[in-house]
């Protein structure tokens, strides 16, 4: 039979690898990485070289399903997606529109969230719609957008080769994005790059570091802070950049100058001597840049860690030049670009506010609709509150498993079971689809066209490579299905090059992007014309916003701290060989055989104290669940922290975080909660 | 050995007369403009044909893939019983390198030895390889098949070798086969008689070109005898387990079989392997003989260097350079072999 090759996107994370996958009439049987792509250049991380596998897998959900007592019963597509339609419109009209919800999918296709807003929107009438960005990301878009006027990667992934010095904080960069963090690597060993990494965990990075420390969970913000006193105190601060090219700088001076060294070592037990030489050595660099992921925005101070970070590049002038910049790095493949279509409570593509009624105005106009819903919607933690609070009565979700992924999964199983109507569109039965009414089978990254936005702003084409399996239909179709049989006659498309360029000319910063011109590499945006170029490098000369703001905010505690009935600090995070809740990687042989089961991370300190010997089953208990996991004894946690992957649906550690939220982003503290060990047999 | 000559011009044309009966195999520019080493598509063979790649550009997998597939269903099973996949279609490699021809001949070997492989034996059994020899090095600075005695032009193994001489190529016979395919396409073919000095001097050009870049004879006795137990940690260290090194070797011929079921059907498919990983090696009990990244880099390289030549009688490497390009931490092959023959540190 002959074997074809299609070039598409990877479906992992967010640095947005290009790959070719290799079929054999409507079955995958390899992937081999892009040698031009620039970001893959030849090489791909393990989950790349292997995403073809889960594809094909016997467990692919392959027909519509219908609740049947405890269990499920085959149907057709007909009466499934009348079953959706016809639910979410008559608790909408009995409850309200407010009383439904929906979650998008970061997984999923720019075109198909686009849809998914407008879905909700335009056909249900409320603001109700979010997706996990909410979990990883949402403390970025909130907290970038209010200093620089983008809540975005400031530069590019290629910039990674020619900083002069890397500042990683919170992230495990190697693990989870695999081909930055390999271009790290190289620069400090090829290059002769600088690096420095605080982590409260010992990650992979720190073998290269020039300067490492282990600060407390969640001190991120004092630790930033004290890194702008020695600048200040050293004066080593960018003057003529403060004075031309941002906002605030007094408050901020002001309020740092509490953050000495000596103060900040107290709170965040990083030695003031490293905190001095590593604002020497980032203040002093030519090009530096940030990077940094969950490990600053998942915490009950999400946006003021956010901020602190672009405090300190404005303070140096390390933004707006190439390779330097503030750079979060998005966790699914396209987070960046879910967020950009709009599948957020306030915002509809762009970014651009429900709150305004020009926007609404707008979209009403290009939508066909009468008007748009004006209230902000809640956010996917809330959502969930809802549900077990009984507001919230029907939920369509496609493409996430929060029974796995929340925080405090216990509230949200039981949240999902209070629902009158639950669809769930997904290309495997997930934890959370068992709680569905209707179950709709997706499509894979691999069985459709589209587009997916890395996490350096570029939009690329995703293309289908082989059928979906058996009677799955691409997920694009399934939305404008239910939309009509809502009696909504603006969803009318033949391919996803309709959807781009209706969302395009609605959408600024992706007005210039249109499917002739995505054919190799894609576009970054901002791209606002046909002939734009796109854009490597944001608040190049000014800022998107204007003038940089400086954000001054001060350090708060986290929710949970340890206590003599929960003495431990857990740490939730995610392993190299699994992505999130092991959907796909878990039916991938070789990601799986690596590492089939979960294990807590814990000090050979602190597992002494406990007498537990490395494999022994230890059980980990919060103030909301207990999960029974194998020790694995390690110098990489700091005696006192424990820290638990939250892959694992059969030990999932979201049965133990805790829902508190940043006040602002709605983002959960996954970060710390407290938690208290003891041993299985015990 | 007989000679002839193929005109430049001619190639295409003689690709679309043999696909009536072979399914042809041939470095190809497609999607982004990348060079893979795939299938010319049947339906669309002209267009195809457009983008054949003459020169000499680096193709990111060896031909070794297309009798061992990333992923292969070895038989499906279910309430039916069981159906065994097993595919022999006649498979014409157009364009392979000879560093790539020593890397299926290497990988021929181990399938047929003490436990014939099936799904191996019949994908290769009706083939015929062309060999092209490579007048500069495709992956410059990473291979350097003339120091590994693999290339850039082979001396044997192969059905018919091309050689460059410009506007046509020499075409070398070397095997019944090969005779047969010029027969049966003569029309194509004029006698080779009085260009093969021609073609010993573009060979012997190409091969003072391409190298000796490093010493891998003394590589190879000093893999016997020296203790390069810190290279392996310091290399081991540097690993990010992306399993590129052995996805894209040419001799890498590991596997995995498991059975993907979802209740009593399903199927028995077995998947790339290799010694980077760590469950490659875990035992049932947990107990893992090579428990580090150290121990797992001395295994790779072990393996290829000191007892390949020991147990098949040639080293496991054959130049090709492709586990340095793949690699995201610019570890290979090449730069350890020079750190063995040199004394130096690469990576």
């Amino acid at each position: 039979m002959e074997t074809r090759h299609t070039h598409t996107i990877c479906p992992y994370c967010g640095c947005g690898c290009g790959l070719y996958l290799v079929s054999e009439g409507d079955t995958l049987t390899g992937t081999l990485p892009s040698s031009r792509h620039p970001v893959s250049r030849g090489s791909l991380c393990v989950k790349g070289w292997n995403s073809h596998e889960f594809v094909n897998h016997p467990a692919r959900l392959a027909r519509p399903l219908l609740r049947e007592g405890e269990g499920f019963a085959p149907t057709d597509w007909d009466r499934a997606l009348n079953e959706v339609a016809t639910s979410l419109s008559a608790i909408s009209k009995r409850h309200g529109p407010d009383s439904v919800a929906f979650l998008s999918s970061a997984k999923m296709t720019n075109e198909e969230n686009y849809l998914m807003m407008k879905l909700a929107r335009a056909v249900y009438g409320t603001n109700n719609i979010d997706h996990c960005a909410r979990l990883c990301h949402a403390s970025t878009v909130a907290g970038l957008a209010e200093t620089f006027g983008s809540g975005a990667m400031t530069n590019s992934i290629g910039d990674f080769d020619e900083a002069d010095l890397f500042l990683v904080i919170g992230s495990d960069t190697t693990a989870q994005h695999p081909l930055i963090g390999t271009r790290i690597v190289k620069s400090v060993l090829d290059r002769g790059a600088k690096l420095i990494v605080f982590d409260p965990r010992t990650i992979e990075l720190v073998k290269y570091a020039t300067l490492s420390a282990r600060q407390r969970n969640g001190s991120d913000v004092a630790l930033v802070n004290g890194l702008m006193n020695a600048i200040i105190t050293a004066g080593l601060q960018d003057e003529a950049y403060i004075a031309a090219r941002t906002e605030g700088f007094e408050e901020l001076r002001k309020l740092v100058a509490a953050y000495t060294p000596e103060r900040v070592e107290e709170l965040s037990s990083v030695p003031a001597r490293d905190l001095v030489e590593a604002a020497r050595l980032y203040a002093g660099a030519k090009k530096a840049m940030i990077v940094y992921a969950m490990g600053i925005t998942q915490h009950v101070s999400g946006v003021e860690g956010v901020q602190a970070l672009a405090n300190l590049a404005m303070l140096t002038g390390h933004v707006g030049f190439p390779g330097t910049g503030v750079n979060p790095l998005r966790g699914q493949n396209n987070v960046q670009g879910a967020c950009d279509m709009g599948a957020l409570p306030d915002v509809v593509s762009g970014y651009q506010k429900v709150a305004d009624p020009a926007v609404r105005e707008k979209f009403a106009k290009a939508w066909g609709v009468p008007r748009l819903p004006d209230k902000p919607g809640l956010a996917a933690t809330e959502i969930m509150n809802g549900a077990a609070a009984g507001t919230i009565k029907a939920i369509y979700i496609v493409g996430e498993n929060p029974a796995v992924s929340d925080p405090d999964t216990n509230h949200v199983r039981k949240a999902l079971s209070k629902l009158e109507f639950l669809a769930v569109q997904d290309i495997f039965l997930t934890e959370t689809a068992r709680f569905a009414h209707v179950v709709l089978p997706a499509s894979s990254f691999a069985e459709k066209d589209g587009t997916f936005t890395n996490t350096e702003r570029r939009c690329q084409r995703v293309r289908k490579a082989v059928a979906c399996p058996g009677e799955a239909r691409e997920d694009w179709r399934v939305i404008a299905d239910i939309a009509r049989r809502a009696g909504y006659n603006g969803m009318n498309y033949a391919h996803p090059s309709e959807i781009m360029a209706e969302a395009a000319s609605l959408t600024p910063i992706y007005g210039g992007i249109s499917y002739d011109r995505l054919e190799t590499f894609g576009l970054q945006w901002p791209c606002p014309g046909a002939s734009h170029p796109g854009t490597p490098v944001l608040h190049v000369e000014k800022f998107t916003r204007g003038k940089g703001a400086f954000k001054p905010r001060d350090y708060k505690a986290p929710a949970e701290t340890p206590d003599a009935e929960y003495p431990f600090v857990l740490s939730t995070g995610r392993l190299y060989w699994h992505w999130h809740t092991r959907s796909m990687t878990g039916r991938t042989s070789t990601l799986e055989r690596e590492s089939p089961d979960c294990f807590v991370e814990i000090s050979p300190a602190d597992a002494k104290t406990l007498g537990v010997r490395k494999g022994e089953k230890l059980k980990v208990s919060s103030r909301r669940g207990t999960i029974t996991v194998r020790a694995e004894v390690t110098e990489r946690v700091k005696a006192g922290s424990v820290y638990v992957p939250f892959h694992y649906g059969e030990a999932a550690a979201n049965l133990l975080t805790i829902a508190a939220l940043d006040p602002v982003a709605k983002i959960p503290e996954f970060k710390i909660c407290a938690v208290r060990l003891e041993k299985a047999g015990a | 050995m007989s000679t002839y000559l193929l005109r430049k011009t001619d190639v295409r044309p003689l690709l679309k007369e043999a696909s009536a009966v072979w399914d042809i195999f041939a470095p190809l520019r497609e999607g982004v403009g990348d060079v893979n080493f795939k299938a010319l598509p049947k339906d669309r063979l002209a267009e195809a044909l457009e983008n054949l790649v003459l020169d000499d550009e680096p193709t990111l997998l060896s031909p070794k893939t297309i009798f061992f597939p990333q992923n292969e269903t070895m038989f499906a099973f279910g309430s039916g019983g069981i159906r065994e996949q097993v595919e022999s279609s006649p498979k014409l490699l157009f364009g392979v390198t000879s560093c790539d021809l020593s890397g299926l001949l290497f990988s021929d070997g181990f399938f047929a030895k003490d436990f014939p492989d099936r799904y191996y034996l019949s994908r290769s059994e009706n083939r015929l390889i062309i060999v092209k020899g490579c007048l500069k090095p495709p992956r410059q600075g990473s291979c350097f098949c003339a120091s590994a005695g693999t290339g850039p032009f082979a001396q044997r193994g192969f059905d018919l070798q091309l050689v460059d001489l410009g506007g046509e190529y020499l075409v070398e016979v070397g095997s019944g086969k090969g005779e047969s395919f010029i027969l049966a396409h003569s029309a194509f073919f004029a006698s080779g008689d009085g260009r093969e000095r021609a073609a010993e001097a573009v060979k012997r050009d190409a091969t003072a070109t391409l190298g000796p870049g490093v010493d891998f004879d003394k590589a190879l006795r000093l893999m016997v005898t020296g203790d390069f137990e810190k290279n392996f940690a310091r290399i081991g260290e540097r690993c990010v387990y992306c399993g590129a090194c052995l996805y894209v070797c040419p001799t890498c011929t590991c596997f995995n079989v498991v059975d993907r079921a979802d209740g009593g059907s399903g199927s028995r498919m077995r998947t790339w392997d290799g010694c980077v990983f760590e469950g490659y090696t875990r035992e049932a009990s947990g107990h893992n003989p090579r428990p580090s990244k150290t121990a797992r880099t001395a295994r790779r390289y072990e393996h290829k260097l000191k007892y390949d030549p020991l147990v098949a009688g040639r080293s496991g490497c054959v130049g090709c350079g492709r586990c340095l390009d793949s690699c995201p931490v610019g570890i290979g092959m090449s730069k350890f072999i020079r750190e063995v023959a040199d004394g130096t540190e690469e990576m």
